[in-house]
């Protein structure tokens, strides 16, 4: 049985915050549940009260805000955005990434807000999100801030959020013209084993600049400013990119400190994360250059 | 004193008024208090697809989600299939291709597969496979159980058609 807790539901940020200024640092915001509720049954954490978040209308929805900007609440959950054409026409990337994110029932249940609060290793929006150069928006009663992902999700389990902070929305910018986003994993178990985000504009049938994240192979989803420069001045044909990433990430991730685990041995993984950034520059390319 | 929460909720068709802790899973709710025991609790961490119900349609692990989250919604659960002893196409075509042998997992697929259908009535196999995919299943070898979903689909067209 899960530990004995009070449950608070409130329907606007101002009750929420109220609540849990209430709970004098024993309680905690939960939305789906698929994280916290693990941990408080396997007794890792205890909180006294538990302030769902899902019924404040505002944290949910997808929209395309006037700037091209896609915002998607916090509380929507991994199959809204899998099933969002909104998703699909803005950032097809991140619909593709959710279909195949954990089971169809934490996907039913779970949340991108929790997702990306909880700071799990081995979340897969985080690493894609982060090469998309994506922020998180968060509410205080202080008021609103705006926070780009690499200073959100700060270390495993670790955010930059203040514990009465809400995560509210995520924030994505476009790709603009020639630009493009893709995503790449392998998982042996329920969770990624290793991760990569590739993001890149052409121009004149040449890739002008690029981001590349890595996820899940580190304790922390970070970006690879090497890897990304290997991929300039590629010429945008499949062969080419392909080649160029193969090269880059030869000499980018050789270094790299891949944690040893159940998911494979750190040389194995580095490898893996060789053909993976192949994969994402390619998918990121198509999107890029949907007529080529 | 401990928090008790009242809660409507619709169990397959049902209308309940329960009392309930905060901290009751919907899995606990459905077996210990309304004695519907279909579901399975058996990793009790949202891996192996044992407790699956449908909450509004949408497939959950009652293992891992709140009795009180269901609160105003409804609730379907692998007793809720058949109806007066008649079996849903599904379900007879679980029979028909053998897709279970101890069964354990059975609930579950039969309701993650329920709402795949309902909300694909025409799935590609690749479809089943990954609809499926969070549900496991230590005896079949999963390909019967492929089977049976894909038949209960061209089984169902056919007596619409
Ligand atoms: C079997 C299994 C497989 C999984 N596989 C994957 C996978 O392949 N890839 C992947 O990326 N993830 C995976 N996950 C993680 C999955 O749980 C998260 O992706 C999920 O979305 C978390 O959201 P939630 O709403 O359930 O969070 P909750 O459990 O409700 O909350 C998580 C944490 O975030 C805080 N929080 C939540 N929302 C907010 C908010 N709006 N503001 C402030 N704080 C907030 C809570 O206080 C809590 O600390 C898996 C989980 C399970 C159980
Ligand atoms: S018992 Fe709920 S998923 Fe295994
Ligand atoms: S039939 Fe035994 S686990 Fe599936």
């Amino acid at each position: 049985m899960i530990p004995r807790f009070s449950y608070s539901r409130p329907r606007s940020l101002g009750d929420a915050f109220h609540a849990h200024a209430a709970t004098d640092g024993e309680g905690a915001y939960v939305v789906g549940g698929t994280e916290l509720l693990q941990v408080m049954k396997m007794g890792l954490a205890q909180f006294r009260t538990l302030i769902d978040l899902k019924g404040i209308a505002e944290l949910h929805g997808i929209e395309v805000l006037a700037d091209g900007t896609l915002r998607i609440g916090a509380c929507t959950t991994h199959r809204q955005i899998e099933r969002s054409p909104i998703v699909a026409a803005s950032l097809p990337g991140l619909a593709e990434l959710e279909l195949h994110l954990a089971n169809v029932r934490v996907r039913n249940q779970g949340t991108i807000g929790g997702n990306l609060a909880f700071a799990e290793p081995h979340s897969d929006p985080a690493t894609f999100l982060l090469a998309c150069d994506a922020r998180v928006e968060l509410a205080s009663p202080a008021g609103r801030r705006t926070v780009a992902i690499d200073e959100f999700v700060l270390g495993p389990l670790y955010t930059s959020r203040e514990p009465e902070e809400i995560l509210t929305a995520v924030l994505v910018p476009p790709a603009g013209k020639g630009g493009g986003r893709g995503y790449a994993k392998a998982k042996f178990f329920e969770r990624p084993a290793v991760a990569v985000g590739v993001a890149l504009t052409v121009v004149d049938r040449v890739v002008v600049s690029a981001r590349v994240s890595l996820g899940s192979i580190t304790e922390v989803p970070m970006l690879v400013p090497a890897a990304a420069a290997g991929l300039v001045g590629a010429a945008a044909d499949p062969a080419s990119l392909a080649a160029a990433a193969r090269i880059a990430a030869a000499s980018a991730f050789a270094d790299l400190d891949a944690v040893d685990d159940l998911n494979g041995a750190a040389d194995y993984k580095r490898h893996l994360a060789g053909v993976l950034i192949q994969q994402a520059a390619l998918a990121a390319l198509t999107e890029a250059t949907p007529h080529a | 004193m401990h928090e008790i929460i009242e809660v409507g909720l619709t169990v397959n068709g049902r209308p309940h008024e329960l009392r309930i802790e905060p901290r009751e899973t919907l899995g606990e709710v459905l077996r210990d208090r309304l004695a519907l025991t279909g579901l399975k609790v058996s990793c009790d961490s949202q891996v192996c697809g044992a407790c699956t119900v449908l909450v509004d349609g949408l497939a959950v692990s009652a293992c891992t989600y709140l009795a009180v989250d269901a609160d105003g919604r409804s609730v379907r659960t692998v007793e809720g299939l058949a109806v007066d002893g008649r079996l849903t196409p599904l379900q007879q075509a679980f029979i028909d291709h053998a897709a279970f042998q101890c069964a354990f997992c059975t609930s579950g697929m039969l309701m993650t597969a329920t709402a795949l259908l309902e909300e694909n009535p025409a799935p590609t196999r690749e479809e089943v496979v990954t609809g499926l995919e969070g549900n496991l299943c230590r005896c079949t070898g999963y390909a019967p159980i492929v089977d049976a979903v894909l038949a209960a689909a061209a089984a169902t067209a056919e007596a619409t058609a």
